[in-house]
């Protein structure tokens, strides 16, 4: 039992913004009273649910390969020493697991959204996110370029292609369906892309990437998925992609949907030369169309790797930028490439992709619909957040690091004109409480009674970077995990699932295709439900 | 393509499962739709399932991987150059005009690349060769892994400390340096005082100083059976066998997991209870890292 006294409460669930409240914890959970244990005496500090990540790679396949490659970075990065209580690790662009459980609880967030996940792989996924100590955990599996999904929206199959898909879910231990370059990883296969909605994909007569996008976020919608269709975009990163966005969105007028990544898909110009920030049109039509939320995916300058499903647009960067390139194909199911990449302020691409993220933070009005993430460790890596926090709450530091640009840069985005400054009630909301509805994940996010009593604590202090680095206190399903900047114990986190229902007879019509398209057997592909550990199966809902 | 490998005896199932029988969707002749090229120096069993061989002269492999990717380029290369290669410019630039009009390339090389003179040189070249390739087609590299679930132990090293192997943890955080942390190097300088050895045995392949320092100290083998390291060591566990009278989880050489079901049941422990078992042991003893202390520093 604990109870909290005196912090300044930011609670964006329950509409409360800075009052002084008691928080009072038993059981792992918010409750309205308890008598004797520990107090922790948060008196001039300011208090919020514990963060929400709705958007990081963190385990699996894609940012294993992107570990072995980048010997280089290990060495030079935060090393963990063992202790009694501690694994020893490396944090830097792609941290071992334990040190991803200590780097995101030591800065307050302690709930993770691995966002893409290959059904082939999901058991080494599972395996990678068990060792991640403190955090909770769910998972996303890669739908949009499986090629039997595909034949089946190829024959006008809707009934049969929603089982599947909620079969696949259900054999990877998932909690909710990615869609990556719909068409377009699959089209890679053939060394080619998937660039316009409504062009044929390669391999295909009928299906564009449209039909997918369309026919996925329906199936989704229907099977009752806790969490949208978490969609990357098709023509990520390419400058004029703004018209694909937007007709992505378009396209998605009347279902839920979670935009992954927003800042990479808002770029006007028709070339690297002509390229400028198309975050004002992007923020515009997002702002007046409430069935879709988004994650900004920004980018901070400095050394990362870059790790996505989007085969193609690696092989670009490989070809731009003339670094290690790592490419997977996952068989029939989808793909991965891997790349090492500085962003720098003397670069104009780069330049407008640091303001766009932040624009897009600024100009969508709603923080309930756009979160902070950058795409870890695509724009930056995550245990730089609280650069990114300071940015939005300070326009005199935006000006500052605004000089750094070209004029030429300045010139090709909106990010001088906006003075917006987020509050803490806005930030507690972009970092937490929206990111946990928009997963569907109710008790986490959230001050309330009967919530997980995750909680972060921070010392009041002028610099917005470092009190957001280093809080006094983190707690954990009611557990003090950070205490002073040490690390005072190391839970093992839950995993959610949900899974949907199907029609049995979807066995039968998979088990033969499974002979003739994949190189395992049928009865070794669905993860073993024994696997994982700490497993909590979450309701689908009625959308 | 395979380069310094010999898939029909070292990987039996290769070509029948992955690479060369299967029909599928968009090569529905199977091995008809297919070409294979061997590159080796020498003929093996492999050769009667090629299309096209090319032998190659012994410790060759990197310049001719290096023509080739001057042909790709279209740049011009020197006669002499090819003429101590063992092939023609013919037989060269055939290859790179077939890589070229492929659909879907794909390359494995073995030891006999990334073994012989060159070693990671040669690995790289190849792999190099392969990401040039997809500025005209697709096409893909993969090594050929020998042993077990080498491939598993590389995979979970890498996501635990961030390296695949050659590590150490003598400062309390793992380093990476092949060459000097790597099994073999530290057993030849003897700077290890016990031994616990899992999945291989050392004692049949390596260098004699190494296996003279494991007889020197405690060695402890998990071993199903009788094998060169388990008569040296002090202690040999037997365990049953994985995937046979153990479950776990093997990685295939694409780093997919695949569960082990075992068929049979075994009187012996699985390597897992016997670790975990040596551990909870351990546990009991008194600590010998101290607590508290820095928790991270910066490496400069
Ligand atoms: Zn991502």
């Amino acid at each position: 039992m604990i109870r909290i006294t005196g912090g300044k409460i930011f609670d964006p669930a329950n509409g409360i913004n800075g009052q002084v409240r008691d928080l009072c914890i038993d059981g792992g959970k918010f409750v309205s009273s308890v008598i004797g244990g520990r107090t922790i005496d948060a008196t001039g500090m300011i208090v919020f649910p514990g963060g929400v990540d709705v958007h990081t790679h963190v385990a699996g396949g894609s940012i294993n390969f992107a570990r072995a490659m980048t010997p280089e970075d290990h060495r030079r990065t935060t090393a963990f020493i063992r202790t009694q209580s501690r694994r020893s690790g490396l944090g830097g662009m792609a941290p071992t697991t334990f040190a991803t459980g200590y780097l995101y609880a030591g800065m307050g967030w302690t709930t993770v959204n691995e966002a893409a996940v290959p059904v082939l792989s999901a058991r080494h996924t599972h395996e990678e996110l068990h060792d991640i100590p403190i955090l909770d955990k769910s998972s996303c599996v890669l739908m949009a370029n499986n090629e039997i999904l595909l034949d089946l929206f190829e024959a006008g199959d809707f009934e049969r292609a929603k089982d599947v898909v909620a079969w696949y879910i259900c054999a990877a231990k998932s909690y909710g369906v990615k869609a990556v370059n719909p068409g377009g990883v699959a089209a890679w296969k053939w060394g080619k892309d998937a660039k316009q909605l409504t062009d044929p994909i390669e391999g295909y007569n009928r299906i564009t990437p449209g039909t997918i996008i369309g026919g996925l976020a329906q199936i989704i919608d229907e099977l009752g998925l806790p969490h949208p269709m978490h969609l990357h975009c098709n023509n990520l990163g390419a400058p004029g992609n703004v018209w694909t966005t937007l007709e992505t969105m378009k396209l998605l007028e009347g279902r839920r949907a979670h935009i992954a990544h927003l800042q990479y898909h808002a770029y006007g110009g028709d070339d690297w030369d002509t390229m400028r920030s198309a975050s004002a049109e992007v923020a515009e039509y997002f702002n007046t169309h409430t069935n879709m939320t988004t994650d900004a995916g920004a980018v901070l300058f400095g050394d990362t790797v870059t790790i996505t499903a989007d085969g193609p647009w690696q092989h670009l960067l490989y070809k731009l930028t003339g670094r290690k390139w790592g490419n997977l194909d996952v068989e029939n199911e989808t793909g991965c490439g891997i790349v090492p990449y500085t962003y720098r302020p003397s670069n104009l691409v780069n330049s407008i992709q640091w303001a766009v993220g932040l624009e897009l933070l600024l100009l969508i009005n709603d923080p309930w619909r756009i979160f902070l993430s950058t795409d870890h460790p695509n724009g930056a890596c995550f245990w730089r957040y609280p650069e990114i926090i300071q940015l939005l709450m300070s326009f005199d530091f935006r000006k500052e690091c605004m000089t750094k640009l070209s004029p030429i840069a300045r010139e090709r985005i909106t990010l001088p004109d906006i003075d917006r400054e987020y509050t803490l009630y806005e930030i507690a909301t972009i970092t937490s409480a929206g990111p946990a509805r928009a997963l569907g994940l109710t008790q986490k996010g959230s001050l309330g009674i009967g919530a997980d009593a995750d909680i972060v604590i921070y010392e009041e202090e002028k610099d917005i970077a470092k009190m957001f680095s280093h809080p006094r206190y983190v707690l954990k399903g009611g557990e003090v995990v950070i205490e002073d900047g040490d690390i005072r114990a190391t839970p093992e986190g839950r995993e959610f699932i949900v899974k949907p229902a199907f029609n049995p007879d979807i066995e039968s019509f998979l088990k033969p295709k499974f002979e003739d398209v994949y190189t395992m057997s049928f009865e070794n592909y669905p993860v073993e439900i024994e696997r994982l550990e700490h497993v909590e199966v979450r309701d689908c809902i009625d959308t | 393509m395979y380069w310094g490998g010999n898939p029909a005896e070292c990987h039996p199932r290769h070509f029948t499962k992955y690479t060369l029988m299967q029909k599928s969707k968009f090569l529905p002749r199977g091995r008809k739709d297919r070409t294979m090229i061997l590159v080796d120096i020498r003929e093996t069993k492999s050769g009667g399932a090629a299309d096209i061989f090319l032998q190659i002269r012994p410790g060759k492999d990197f310049e001719v991987l290096t023509i080739l990717r001057a042909i790709l380029k279209g740049q011009h290369v020197n006669e002499s150059a090819i003429a101590e290669t063992g092939l023609t410019l013919e037989q060269l630039t055939d290859f790179i005009d077939r890589a070229k009009k492929a659909k879907f390339g794909c390359m494995f090389f073995g030891m006999g690349l990334s073994m012989t003179r060159g070693k990671h040189m040669n690995s790289a070249a190849l792999l190099t060769l392969a990401a040039e390739l997809n500025a005209f087609t697709k096409f893909v590299a993969m090594p050929m892994r020998g042993h077990g679930n080498v491939t598993g132990a590389d995979v979970i090293m890498r996501w635990q400390t961030g390296f695949p192997f050659g590590i150490t943890f003598n400062r309390g955080y793992p380093r990476y340096n092949p060459g000097e942390f790597s099994t073999v190097d530290v057993l030849v300088r003897g700077d290890t005082d016990a031994a616990l050895i899992l999945g291989a045995d050392p004692g049949a392949t390596m260098p004699q100083p190494a296996i003279d320092h494991l007889a020197r100290i405690p060695t402890i083998v998990l071993d199903p059976k009788v094998t060169h390291t388990s008569r040296l060591a002090r202690v040999h566990i037997t365990t049953s066998v994985a995937g046979i009278s153990a479950p776990g989880t093997a990685y295939r050489m694409d780093e997919i997991p695949l569960p082990l079901k075992p068929a049979l049941k075994s009187p012996y422990p699985t390597d897992q209870e016997v670790v975990r078992r040596i551990n909870e042991a351990v546990a009991r003893k008194s600590h010998w890292i101290p607590d508290g202390g820095p928790m991270t520093i910066l490496q400069r």
